[in-house]
C-alpha cells in the first residue's frame, strides 16, 4: 500500500516545495511571503517524514518533527512577530517585475534539472527524480536575495536557500545525523534572530530597511 | 645546545620580552626599558653573528602547524657577517633611541615595532629556506613601516612617505616571492640547499625577479623612489637603522642569489648588475650633491653607496665567469667591506643628523651653521663619518673604494692577457663611474659638514644649539670609532670578510704588517698605519717650522679702519648649501632638470627699484616624474573606472556571486 503511494507522496512534497518557492517570487506582500515560508517548512517536514517512514528510520521522523517546529512554526513566528495590521501594510517593491521573475524561476528550474541529470545522474529512485527541486530552491532563494530590497524579504530569500540545501541533502543522501541537523537548525534560528534584531535597529536608525540605500561605511 | 642555538633562541625570547615590556611599561620607563632590551637583542645578534662568521654551527628548528617543512634558522659565515652588520647598527641605534625618543616616537606602537624590526633584520641572514627568509623579511618590513608611521598624525608628509614605503616594500616582496616560487617550481624544494642546479631558463627569470626585489630594498635606481621620502621623514634613529642596516639585507639578498643560489650565471648577469649599480651610484650622488636638506642628502648618498656595492658584486660575477678568480674575490670582498663601512659611517651620519635636529629642530642646511663650536662631540663624530663617506684615507670608506678600484683596474687582465672583450670594456667604464662618484661624494660631504658645522649660524635655532645628552654622544662616538678602526686596521677585517665568501680566501686578501691589507692576486698593498706614520714624518717638520716662524715674528693686530665691507660681514653673506652646489647644478642641469621660480617684487613708487627677490628652486626625482607618475596616473584612471563595478551595493555583490554560481553550473553541465 505505502510502496504504491510513496513516489506520489515524495512528488507531492517536492512539488509543494517548488510551488511555494515560486509563489514567494511572485507575491510582494511580506505577510504572504511569511505564510508561504511556513507552508514550505511544513512541506519539508512532511518530505522528511515520508522518507523516514519509507526507510524505516525513526531518527528521520524525529528530525521531521524538529524541522516542523523550527522551520514550519518557529521561524515564521519570529519573522511575523509584529502586529498583524502593521505587517499587512508592508509591500515589497522588487527590483525585478513578476513576469520576468517567474520566467527566471522557470529557467533556473530547467537549469537545475539539466545540471543534476548531467553531473550527478538522476538515478531511478523517486527521491533521485525529485533531487533537482532542491537545487532549484537554492537558486530561487539566491534570486530572492538579489531581487528584494528589504532586509526581512532578503532574510526570507536566505531561508528558502537554506531549505533548498536541506531538501537536496535529504533527497540525495537520506539526511544527516540528527545531531548535525539539530545544530544546523539552531544556527539558522540564531542567524534569523540576529538579523531580525539588526533589521529592527536599522528601521529605528534609518527609518527603513531598504538595503539598496546602504552604500557607505561610517564609524 | 650550542652557543649559536642559544643565541638565536635568546634573540627571539628577548624580542618577545621587549614587545611585552613596550605594551605594559609606564610611559616614563618605556624608552629606557625598550632601549635596554633592544640593545640586548642587538648584542645577542652581534655575538651570534660573530660566532657564525668564525665558523660556528648550530640550528634552530621551528615546527609550525602548516603542512610544510619546519623553519630552520642556521646562519652560515656570510649570514653571520650580515647579522653582525645589522646588529652592530642595532646597538648604536638602541643606545641612541633611549634618550632621543620623545612624543610619538616613544609611543607604545613605536617601541613594539623597534624589537620586531631588529629581530626581523637579524633573522633574515639566518634563514636557510625561502619560507623563513620571507617570514623574517616581512617582520622586518612591518616593524620598519610602523616605526616610520609613528608620527603620522601630526605630519602629513609622514603619511605620504608611509604609503610610498609600503607600496615599494610590497613590490619588492612580490618580486622576491615570485623569484623563490620560480626556483622552487624548477627544483622542487624550498630550502636553500635544494634550490640549486636550476635550468638556465627559470634561472634567468628568477635572477631578474631577485634583482628587482632585492634592488628595491637596496635602494637601487629605478626602485629607489621611496628613499628620498622615507629616510628624511622617519625619526633619525629609524633612518639610521634603515639606511645602515636594512638596506644591507637587500645586499645580503643579492649575495645570496649571486654567490649561493645561482653562482654560475651567464656574463650578462654581471653586466646587468654593474649597469644598475653604476647608474645608482651616479644618480644617487648627483642628487645628494645638490640637496640642501641634510637627511635627503644622506638618503641619496645611501643610493650611491649601495650602487657601488652592487657594482663590485657585478664585477665579481663577470670576472668569475672568466676565471679571474683572485680579482673576482677582491671585488666581492671590496663590495662587502663597502657594505660594512657604509653601515658604520651612514648610521653615524644619520644619528648625527638626528642630533642636529634634536638640538635645533632644523634639517635644512641653509639654516644651519656654526654647530662645531656648540656641539663638539657631534661635530667630531659627524666629521669622521663624513670623511668615511667621502672615502678619505684612514677611514673605512677609503679602504673599500681603494680595493674596489684595484680589482676593477687590474681585473680586466689575467696574466697580462685581456680576459674578454666585455670585461675590457666594462672595467674602464666602471673605474670612471667610481672616480666620478668619489669626486662628487667629496664635494657633497664637504658641503654637508662645512655648511652645518663651520662658519656662523644662519638662524637663531642654530645659534642656540646645545650638545645632545650623553647616551646620544656615546653612540655617535662609538660609530665614529668604528669608522676609524676599519680605516686603520683593514687587514684583519678584510681577511675575515674574505673567509665568508671565497673558497680560497688567502689567495684573494691577506693581512700584512700592522693591520695592512694586501691583494696577492693583484699585487697591491695598503698599509694605513704606515701611511699615517709617513705623513706624520712629512707633516711634523712643516708644523714645527710654522710654529717656530710664528714665534719669531710676533703677532700683529690688524685693524680695519674702513673694512671694505668686510668688517660688517653678516651670516647671510656666507656660502649656503644651495650656493655651494650651484656650479654643480649648472654642469648637470640636463640630468637633474631643476625647476626654478623667481618672483621680483618692485617698490611701489618706482619700477626701477626692487623691494624683494624670491628664488625658489626644486630638484625633483626624474624617475618619479617620468616613470612612476605616468604609471600611477594610469592606475588611478583604471581605479575610477573600476569603482563602478564595486559601488557598495549589496545587491550588486550578491548578483556577482549568483552569476558566478550560474556560470559554474552551466560550465560543469556542458
Amino acid at each position: 500500500m505505502f510502496e504504491n503511494i510513496y513516489p506520489q507522496l515524495i512528488g507531492l512534497c517536492a512539488g509543494a516545495l517548488l510551488l511555494t518557492s515560486a509563489l514567494m517570487v511572485w507575491r510582494h506582500s511580506l505577510l504572504a511571503s511569511i505564510r508561504l515560508l511556513a507552508l514550505q517548512g511544513i512541506a519539508l517536514a512532511a518530505l522528511v517524514a515520508v522518507i523516514g517512514i519509507a526507510e524505516g528510520e525513526s531518527e528521520l521522523v524525529i528530525v521531521s518533527l524538529l524541522i516542523l517546529s523550527v522551520k514550519g512554526l518557529g521561524l515564521p513566528w519570529v519573522l511575523a512577530h509584529q502586529s498583524k495590521a502593521a505587517i499587512k501594510q508592508i509591500q515589497e517593491s522588487p527590483r525585478l517585475n513578476p513576469t520576468a521573475a517567474l520566467l527566471t524561476v522557470t529557467l533556473l528550474t530547467i537549469l537545475s534539472y539539466v545540471v543534476v541529470s548531467r553531473v550527478f545522474g538522476l538515478g531511478d529512485s523517486s527521491t533521485g527524480h525529485a533531487a533537482p527541486i532542491g537545487l532549484a530552491m537554492v537558486l530561487i532563494g539566491f534570486l530572492l536575495l538579489i531581487s528584494r530590497r528589504r532586509a526581512r524579504s532578503q532574510l526570507i530569500g536566505f531561508l528558502v536557500l537554506d531549505n533548498g540545501i536541506a531538501t537536496l541533502t535529504f533527497l540525495t543522501s537520506g539526511g544527516v545525523p540528527i545531531l548535525l541537523e539539530f545544530a544546523f537548525s539552531l544556527d539558522v534560528l540564531l542567524v534569523v534572530l540576529i538579523l531580525h534584531v539588526f533589521a529592527g535597529r536599522m528601521r529605528n536608525k534609518f527609518g527603513g530597511t531598504a538595503v539598496d540605500q546602504l552604500r557607505e561605511l561610517h564609524d | 645546545m650550542t652557543g649559536m642555538e642559544a643565541g638565536l633562541l635568546l634573540q627571539l625570547g628577548l624580542g618577545a620580552l621587549a614587545v611585552v615590556t613596550a605594551l605594559t611599561a609606564a610611559p616614563s620607563l618605556r624608552s629606557r626599558a625598550g632601549g635596554i632590551l633592544c640593545a640586548l637583542i642587538a648584542v645577542t645578534g652581534f655575538l651570534t653573528g660573530l660566532g657564525a662568521m668564525l665558523g660556528g654551527t648550530g640550528s634552530l628548528r621551528i615546527s609550525i602547524t602548516l603542512p610544510m617543512d619546519p623553519l630552520v634558522l642556521a646562519p652560515d659565515r656570510l649570514g653571520g657577517l650580515f647579522m653582525l652588520i645589522v646588529s652592530g647598527v642595532g646597538i648604536l641605534v638602541s643606545l641612541y633611541s633611549m634618550s632621543s625618543t620623545r612624543g610619538p616616537d616613544a609611543s607604545r606602537t613605536a617601541w613594539v615595532a623597534m624589537p620586531m624590526f631588529l629581530v626581523g633584520m637579524q633573522l633574515v641572514p639566518a634563514a636557510t629556506d625561502s619560507v623563513s627568509f620571507l617570514l623574517a623579511w616581512e617582520i622586518m618590513t612591518l616593524g620598519s613601516t610602523l616605526l616610520l608611521l609613528a608620527d603620522h598624525a601630526s605630519r602629513t608628509r609622514v603619511a605620504s612617505a608611509g604609503i610610498w614605503y609600503s607600496a615599494m616594500s610590497q613590490l619588492s616582496f612580490f618580486f622576491i616571492l615570485a623569484g623563490f616560487a620560480v626556483l622552487a617550481a624548477a627544483s622542487g624544494g624550498t630550502s636553500f640547499s635544494s634550490l640549486q642546479a636550476i635550468e638556465p631558463g627559470p634561472a634567468n627569470v628568477a635572477f631578474v625577479l631577485f634583482l628587482l626585489g632585492f634592488g628595491g630594498k637596496a635602494e637601487l635606481v629605478p626602485l629607489h623612489v621611496w628613499v628620498p621620502r622615507v629616510l628624511p621623514e622617519a625619526p633619525s634613529h629609524v633612518s639610521a637603522a634603515m639606511s645602515g642596516a636594512m638596506v644591507k639585507i637587500g645586499v645580503y639578498g643579492g649575495l645570496l642569489v649571486c654567490v649561493r643560489l645561482l653562482p654560475d650565471g651567464p656574463a650578462w648577469w654581471g653586466i646587468a648588475i654593474m649597469v644598475v649599480g653604476g647608474a645608482s651610484a651616479l644618480y644617487g650622488i648627483l642628487q645628494a650633491s645638490v640637496s640642501s636638506d641634510l637627511k635627503v642628502l644622506l638618503a641619496y648618498s645611501t643610493t650611491e653607496n649601495m650602487g657601488l656595492v652592487f657594482l663590485g658584486l657585478g664585477a665579481s660575477m663577470l670576472l668569475r665567469g672568466y676565471d679571474a678568480q683572485a680579482a673576482a674575490d677582491a671585488a666581492l670582498v671590496a663590495a662587502l667591506l663597502l657594505a660594512v663601512s657604509h653601515a658604520a659611517f651612514k648610521s653615524t651620519l644619520f644619528l648625527g643628523a638626528g642630533a642636529i635636529i634634536h638640538a635645533t629642530g632644523e634639517r635644512n642646511l641653509d639654516r644651519l651653521g656654526g654647530l662645531g663650536a656648540r656641539m663638539p662631540v657631534t661635530a667630531t663624530a659627524f666629521g669622521i663619518a663624513s670623511l668615511g663617506a667621502a672615502a678619505i684615507p684612514i677611514t673605512s670608506g677609503f679602504v673599500a673604494e681603494w680595493m674596489l678600484l684595484q680589482s676593477l683596474i687590474h681585473g680586466g687582465r689575467l696574466d697580462g692577457a685581456v680576459v674578454s672583450v666585455a670585461a675590457s670594456v666594462a672595467m674602464p667604464v666602471a673605474v670612471a663611474v667610481v672616480a666620478l662618484t668619489a669626486g662628487l661624494a667629496l664635494l657633497t660631504f664637504v658641503k654637508a659638514y662645512g655648511i652645518a658645522f663651520l662658519a656662523r649660524p644662519r638662524s637663531i635655532e642654530a645659534a642656540d644649539a646645545r650638545e645632545v645628552p650623553p647616551l646620544m654622544q656615546l653612540s655617535l662616538a662609538l660609530g665614529a670609532l668604528f669608522v676609524l678602526a676599519l680605516g686603520l686596521l683593514p687587514g684583519p677585517i678584510a681577511a675575515l670578510v674574505a673567509h665568508t665568501v671565497s673558497p680560497n680566501p688567502d689567495a684573494a686578501v691577506q693581512s700584512v704588517g700592522l693591520g695592512g691589507v694586501s691583494l696577492p692576486g693583484i699585487g697591491a698593498v695598503l698599509d694605513p698605519i704606515m701611511l699615517v706614520v709617513l705623513s706624520a714624518l712629512v707633516a711634523i717638520p712643516v708644523i714645527v717650522s710654522i710654529i717656530v716662524s710664528a714665534r719669531r715674528y710676533p703677532h700683529r693686530t690688524v685693524e680695519l679702519p674702513w673694512g671694505g665691507g668686510g668688517s660688517r660681514a653678516r651670516p647671510r653673506m656666507q656660502y649656503t648649501a644651495t650656493s655651494y652646489a650651484e656650479p654643480l647644478m649648472r654642469v648637470f642641469d640636463d640630468v637633474l632638470k631643476p625647476s626654478r621660480d623667481v618672483q621680483v617684487t618692485h617698490v611701489a613708487e618706482s619700477r626701477y627699484l626692487v623691494e624683494r627677490v624670491r628664488v625658489e628652486q626644486r630638484v625633483s626625482d626624474v624617475f618619479e616624474t617620468r616613470l612612476y607618475r605616468p604609471v600611477l596616473n594610469l592606475i588611478q584612471r583604471y581605479g575610477i573606472v573600476v569603482r563602478h563595478v564595486a559601488n557598495g551595493s549589496i545587491h550588486r555583490y550578491l548578483s556577482y556571486s549568483f552569476v558566478a554560481l550560474l556560470i559554474v553550473l552551466i560550465v560543469v553541465s556542458l
